[in-house]
């Protein structure tokens, strides 16, 4: 969960500060594939909304003038990071239901829903399956908005809750809108190791901006050799050079590097990172006096369904806000601007969305759709022998771990695109759950997610199959250099005659020229 | 073979099943391993029926919280020992939806009705200026996950949840209370939602994954602003909180108290003792049960321990304090004692009282401003932890007799074991379990005279697990506890279990007395 903060150019700390710069970091920060028209709505629209919340109640640390105070991340001009602590992410959420709870907005939770409805080429609402009952349920809707997060489950090792399975990229492919940047795949540079069972559990950023240090067995500041801004460059470089010292034999027993805090004052660890205080005394280990041993964990795709600057898919009746669009952060996202594009684009979308609404005639709904929604759903149920969602999932993780991962070539990409093939043939029509009663199956719900994280983890290899160079997260170690030649550009996918199509599209630049 | 531990798993599908049951899993042992790990393990590779609710497993979202033998706690942290067998089961007060998994709507709503945000009258300026110690009250209730684990393990809650909504809700009515954008009077809110009826035992903060201090920091200081604004303190606690104001006692005098029949100040009683400590007998101990007093001094004696009692003493605010008299406790009575208790020169000031004890401890120093000159303990603390007990003096009391845990002792204090400890080192005493030996027994923070009958339904269920452990006796070592527990045997009609302070036993053993 989003811990370390969200980058609003407040300029609390830095005066100096601006959008302007934000978008400029960001841009750059992204390999410069980021869609500009979108960051600049990023970083313009950031502040207000970080407002927005405090005006609902949330409570961000302070500075002494009692401003918000903002603190330094990876690749960032200035002290720009807004936070509570570090539970920022948990201050959103908590802030955001008090609001939801003051405007007595209706939340049906617990819906899995396992496709989006449409009818002549617009979205129409969505079907889903009510976990506490197994009920079936159709959502006629003059508008939607697509907002089901991100993807991290499909690997092995990941800071990702058990829910992030991809179920809105593939119902975004599945009802025909366009997906941007899937090769684009984040993985944070500090996850835990040890024990087993907190493996890849997200060690924020905040402990590096707040001065946090990363040093190999031999106690030598390797990021030394790897970027000046050491600790706080870019996630994708620190992640690499993090994966690097292990790979070549120079990390702990556990199989991670050192990030050690504990030179600076008790009082402000336990203040501002009172969260990974805890999560490693859990373990045994005190940050305050000892290193915290880390790895890169799978973190956040940073592509995802394609969307303009009203926040609009290219289907009619779809918006979307989230980990679950692409084009925002481009090749590598800066720590703190997926919280700050949650607001910034959540709000875009639900005006837009509700506008668009107000104008609309209630759609109709394709039965045949529906019919064709609960025929697949009672089909898991009703086979009574293949294979389980458990099975599956843990091939897919392992593959895209080994395959997909940090470190990419052609060879294994090709690899893997043939495995997942393999797994779409002949294991998702076996899919199945071993209960049979519809209260509660969580197994069966299962079955809808692996097979979303299956058709994920297709367009994410073959994309990143297709990009023939290195850029930001996406690594090729057959072709380390960048190509601004050939792939400065964005790949974006279409499902067209039920056939996966690629293709690449100009990046839509504004402010900045590539390289400026 | 690798090791394995057996988790016991409560079931249910009311769909399918005629009634609950539960299954025994074996499941791999490795270092680390957490209750969800093993709840993982089960679904992924024993049964895939098994409902469960997850999501971060990094201890952010709630959503895990169930039963661990007997304790909520959520499960991405609650650690599996290696050689404990487990039992889980869903949290309490929420109907079954199936296994593990609880409808959770009765209680969300019950939320939904407490107008849980920020209101506002006017606009909020941009940017709002609030300072770090504006914010500084609220922060630890910003960290709720709203997991639930406080609302299923309160014994309040447990009687009555429609009087006492819980720690939970309370926490959030200080958090908008101390909010000063909140412009709502949320103590009152939170009066109506049972803000007496509180015991302070602490059993929130032992399951709370982020160690929110509900009943010190929202009960006792929502309290505090109800005294100040009129609503509180409630009828039950006016004649005993003036008392202690005016004569420094809470009870009447009723013939010698325990200072007038003990030699107080620097009363040598022992050759070259190990150790000299100040006893603070308290209230209770000083006008009711004197016998336990000369009890704890006759005790530490046996022990060669040099025994200094004050030649006066006051109240020590704890039934003005857990009412919302803090004020009136600041200003009459702490200055008083911490006088008295430094003056006397000790490094350990041991009390027989769990509420005293922790109101020293806990509270003095917040009141005063400073640390205390001295360390304090309960006195089967100071003997569990300083003392090698002398045993040879000692001859068997031959009883059959289960502990009741006090509160203020194993919670407020932070000694879930002195007690058992001590008392397991008496000759003849045969201890049984009883149910929850830990669980409240609704005499503490003012609920007893405050709100009686939440505090007599807490009382049956702990004289019905005393009854149902078939002990002869009940062992406890808290002058409230033991008033409390003696009143509902005898009215339940068990008249013949015998309710011990600690002290009363152990004094019988060196005494060569039978009990």
């Amino acid at each position: 969960m989003a811990e370390g903060g969200v980058n609003a150019a407040l300029g609390n700390v830095d005066p100096e500060d601006s959008w302007e710069s934000h978008f400029k970091d960001t841009v750059k920060g992204g390999a410069w594939i980021n869609n500009q028209k979108l960051v600049e709505t990023l970083t313009k629209e950031a502040p207000e909304r970080i407002l927005d919340l405090e005006e609902y109640g949330a409570l961000f640390d302070r500075t002494p003038e009692g401003k918000i105070v903002q603190r330094p991340f990876g690749k960032q001009s200035y002290r720009r990071t807004c936070y509570a602590s570090d539970r920022t992410g948990h201050e959103f959420m908590a802030t955001l239901v008090e609001e939801v709870r003051r405007r007595d907005i209706d939340v049906m939770e617990e819906i899995f829903v396992t496709n989006l409805l449409k009818t002549n080429n617009t979205v129409v609402g969505a079907f889903g399956i009510e976990y506490k009952t197994g009920d079936f349920l159709v959502f006629r809707a003059k508008a939607t908005v697509l907002a089901a997060g991100g993807t991290g489950r499909i690997y092995k090792t990941t800071s990702n809750a058990a829910q992030d399975t991809g179920d809105g990229y593939a119902m975004g492919y599945r009802a025909g809108a366009s997906l941007i940047d899937m090769e684009m795949f984040q993985f944070h540079p500090t996850g835990m190791v040890f024990p087993e069972s907190a493996c890849g559990r997200l060690v924020t950023e905040g402990v590096r901006g707040e001065g946090g240090i990363l040093t190999n067995i031999n106690n030598e500041r390797f990021m030394k050799r790897y970027d000046p801004r050491l600790e706080l460059a870019g996630r994708d470089v620190v992640a690499r050079a993090n994966a690097t010292e292990i790979l070549e034999g120079r990390g702990t027993p556990h199989g991670g590097v050192y990030l050690n805090i504990s030179h600076v004052d008790a009082h402000i660890i336990e203040d501002r990172l009172k969260t990974m205080l805890r999560q490693f005394l859990d373990t045994g280990v005190d940050i305050r006096k000892e290193p915290m041993e880390v790895a890169p964990t799978a973190h956040h795709l940073m592509g995802g369904v394609m969307v303009n600057e009203e926040v609009a898919t290219d289907l009619k009746g779809l918006w979307a806000a989230g980990e679950v669009t692409g084009g925002i952060q481009g090749g590598n996202r800066l720590g703190g601007n997926a919280l700050a594009g949650t607001q910034v684009f959540g709000k875009i979308a639900g005006e837009n969305a509700a506008k668009y609404a107000q104008n609309v005639e209630k759609p109709s709904i394709d039965l045949a759709q529906v019919k064709k929604e609960i025929k697949h759903a009672q089909s898991s149920l009703e086979r009574r022998k293949g294979i389980r969602p458990v099975q599956v999932r843990t091939k897919l993780a392992n593959l895209m771990w080994d395959k997909v991962g940090i470190f990419r070539t052609g060879k294994e990409l090709q690899e893997a695109i043939s495995e997942i093939g393999r797994m779409q043939m002949e294991e998702i029509p076996r899919l199945y759950a071993t209960g049979k009663g519809t209260r509660y199956n969580h197994e069966w719900i299962k079955t809808f997610e692996v097979e979303n994280m299956v058709l994920t983890a297709e367009m994410m290899a073959r994309a990143a199959l297709m990009r023939e160079e290195t850029r930001g997260a996406h690594y090729r170690k057959d072709l380390p250099k960048t190509d601004n030649k050939n792939w400065f550009v964005n790949i974006v996918i279409k499902q067209e005659n039920g056939k996966m199509m690629f293709k690449k599209v100009p990046v839509v630049m504004t402010l900045l020229k590539q390289g400026a | 073979m690798a090791k394995t531990v057996k988790i016991k798993v409560f079931r249910y599908d009311p769909d399918i099943d005629k009634e609950p049951h539960y299954e025994t899993y074996e499941v791999p042992y490795s270092e680390g391993l957490m209750i969800l790990d093993a709840l993982n393990y089960i679904y992924e590779n024993i049964d895939g029926t098994l409902a469960y609710r997850w999501a971060c497993r990094a201890g952010q979202c709630g959503s895990c919280a169930v039963i661990i033998n007997g304790k909520p706690k959520i499960a991405c942290r609650a650690a599996l020992e290696k050689e404990e067998d487990v039992t889980i089961t869903p949290l309490l007060q929420f109907p079954v939806i199936k296994d593990l998994v609880v409808d959770l709507e009765r209680g969300l709503r019950r939320i939904e009705r407490m107008r849980p945000y920020v209101e506002r009258v006017k606009k909020a300026p941009r940017p709002e200026i609030m300072t770090a110690e504006a914010i500084e009250p609220i922060k630890e209730f910003r960290e709720c996950i709203e997991c639930w684990a406080c609302i299923s393990a309160c014994p309040a809650v447990a009687e009555a949840w429609q009087e006492f909504s819980g720690p939970m809700y309370h926490a959030k009515f200080a958090r908008l209370q101390f909010d000063e954008r909140d412009v709502e009077d949320r103590v009152k809110m939170a009066f109506i939602e049972g803000l007496y009826k509180c015991t302070t035992c602490r059993a929130c903060v032992e399951v709370c994954p982020k160690e929110i201090e509900i009943p010190e920091k929202a009960i006792e200081k929502m309290r505090a602003i109800a005294v100040r604004t009129g609503l509180g303190p409630l009828p039950g606690h006016a004649e005993y909180t003036s008392r202690a104001i005016k004569f420094g006692r809470t009870v009447d005098k009723i013939g010698t108290s325990l200072l007038e029949m003990v030699q107080t100040g620097y009363a040598a009683r022992v050759k070259n003792p190990k150790d000299t400590v100040g006893y603070f007998p308290g209230c209770l101990t000083d006008y009711r049960l004197q016998e336990v007093g000369k009890a704890i001094i006759e005790i530490l004696t046996k022990n060669n321990i040099e025994v200094i009692v004050p030649s006066e003493f006051t109240c020590c605010g704890s039934p003005l304090i857990r009412a919302g008299l803090v004020d009136e406790a600041k200003e009459n009575l702490v200055p008083k004692n911490v006088k008295i208790l430094e003056g006397l020169g000790v490094k350990t000031v041991v009390t027989g009282c769990p509420g005293c004890g922790m109101t020293i401890k806990r509270n003095y120093p917040e009141l005063i401003g400073r640390e205390l000159g001295f360390e304090t303990m309960h006195v089967s603390q100071y003997l569990a932890r300083n003392v090698d007990l002398n045993v040879n003096d000692m001859t068997s009391v031959n009883v059959k007799a289960t502990i009741h845990n006090p509160c203020h002792l194993n919670r407020g204090l932070g000694a879930p074991d002195d007690l058992e400890n001590v008392m397991s080192k008496i000759p003849g005493v045969k201890l049984v379990e009883m149910e929850e030996a830990d669980r409240c027994c609704g005499a503490g923070g003012g609920v007893r005279a405050g709100e009686r009958s939440i505090s007599m339904m807490m009382a049956r269920r702990k004289g019905e697990f005393i009854i149902n452990s078939g002990a002869e006796a009940c062992v406890t070592q808290c002058p409230f506890c033991y008033i409390q527990i003696r009143d509902i045997l005898k009215q339940l009609g068990y008249e013949q279990i015998k309710v011990y302070d600690l002290a009363d036993l152990m004094v019988k053993s060196y005494r060569g007395e039978k009990p």
